[in-house]
């Protein structure tokens, strides 16, 4: 498994980068969600879901929903490195990785979205306080990610990357030793 | 001193560096004509859901390649007042509405 940092001289956030792909997880997601066919070919198949989850019938406004969205996530994620405040961004998956302290599954979204609950997400493994490895991430319209095959995937990844991190004595930053002591 | 983590991270990285802050900045850049053109492909959106048409279907009503269309859809192209003027024609839409 390979990564890559996000912004150049900052180490908050990187991403897994799949040799097979072109891009990285996170490039990945903002190409799709600010591609208008790409969106359009999401909600037709997944139109039963967004109205049910959104009563939301109409494929424009669920375009154009996440069109705004992803350039308010994009910001967020554009704008937070430099602050060092990504544990603002990103909140534990579920109550398991709330309540663990070492390689947690987090996702980030647009928190304050008005109208309706933004349904993007950005998935990432928690490596230390403010440092993140995006894995993927999903256009989540279910109420839980094992409902539909494109969030699954998501969950695998995220349970994927874990296990390489953990595999490989990645832990959370107080059983880390500084490479000076060493 | 990085920590163990950042240097782990390092020890694993791609020959591909990420493209992400490239890409967004370059949409930040160019936010103010991208809106007309997701707005454009929004319009198409609802003019195919409306109208039950797919992709070959609007590219017919339009005399143009379905690629085209599927720039056209994407919302990032950067087209010309004669394009869009020959899809209100065609379509017997409006697409831009001056101010």
């Amino acid at each position: 498994m390979e990564f890559v940092r996000i912004i150049d001289g900052f180490d908050h956030l990187w991403a897994v980068k799949d040799q097979e792909k072109e891009a990285d997880e996170l490039t990945m997601l903002f190409r799709n969600w600010t591609n208008g066919e790409y969106l359009l070919d999401f909600f037709m198949e997944n139109i039963e879901d967004l109205k049910r989850y959104f009563h939301i019938e109409r494929l424009d406004v669920a375009v154009n929903d996440t069109f705004e969205d992803a350039e308010a996530l994009q910001e967020l994620v554009f704008e937070i490195p430099y602050t060092e405040h990504l544990d603002d961004l990103f909140k534990p998956l579920d109550i398991t990785d709330a309540s663990t302290h070492e390689l947690s599954r987090e996702k980030a979204r647009n928190w304050n979205r008005g109208r309706h609950a933004s349904w993007l997400r950005i998935y990432a493994i928690r490596l230390e306080p403010n440092v993140y490895v995006v894995t993927g991430g999903a256009i989540k319209l279910t109420r839980t990610m094992q409902e539909r095959e494109h969030t699954a995937l998501e969950l695998q990844k995220l349970n994927r990357c874990k296990a390489f991190l953990r595999a490989n004595g990645v832990f959370d930053q107080d059983s880390f030793v500084e490479l000076t002591n060493e | 001193m990085a920590s163990k983590a950042i240097l782990f991270l390092e020890g694993h990285k791609s020959e591909t560096p990420s493209r992400f802050a490239e890409e967004a900045a370059w949409r930040k850049e160019n936010a103010s004509w991208l809106r007309w053109s997701r707005q454009l492909a929004i319009i198409l959106i609802g003019y195919m859901q409306d109208n039950g048409l797919k992709r070959a279907d609007l590219a017919a009503r339009l005399g143009v390649s379905p690629q085209y269309v599927s720039k056209l859809l994407s919302g990032t192209e950067n087209l010309s007042f004669k394009s869009i003027a020959n899809i209100e024609e065609k379509l017997g839409i409006t697409c831009l509405a001056m101010v």
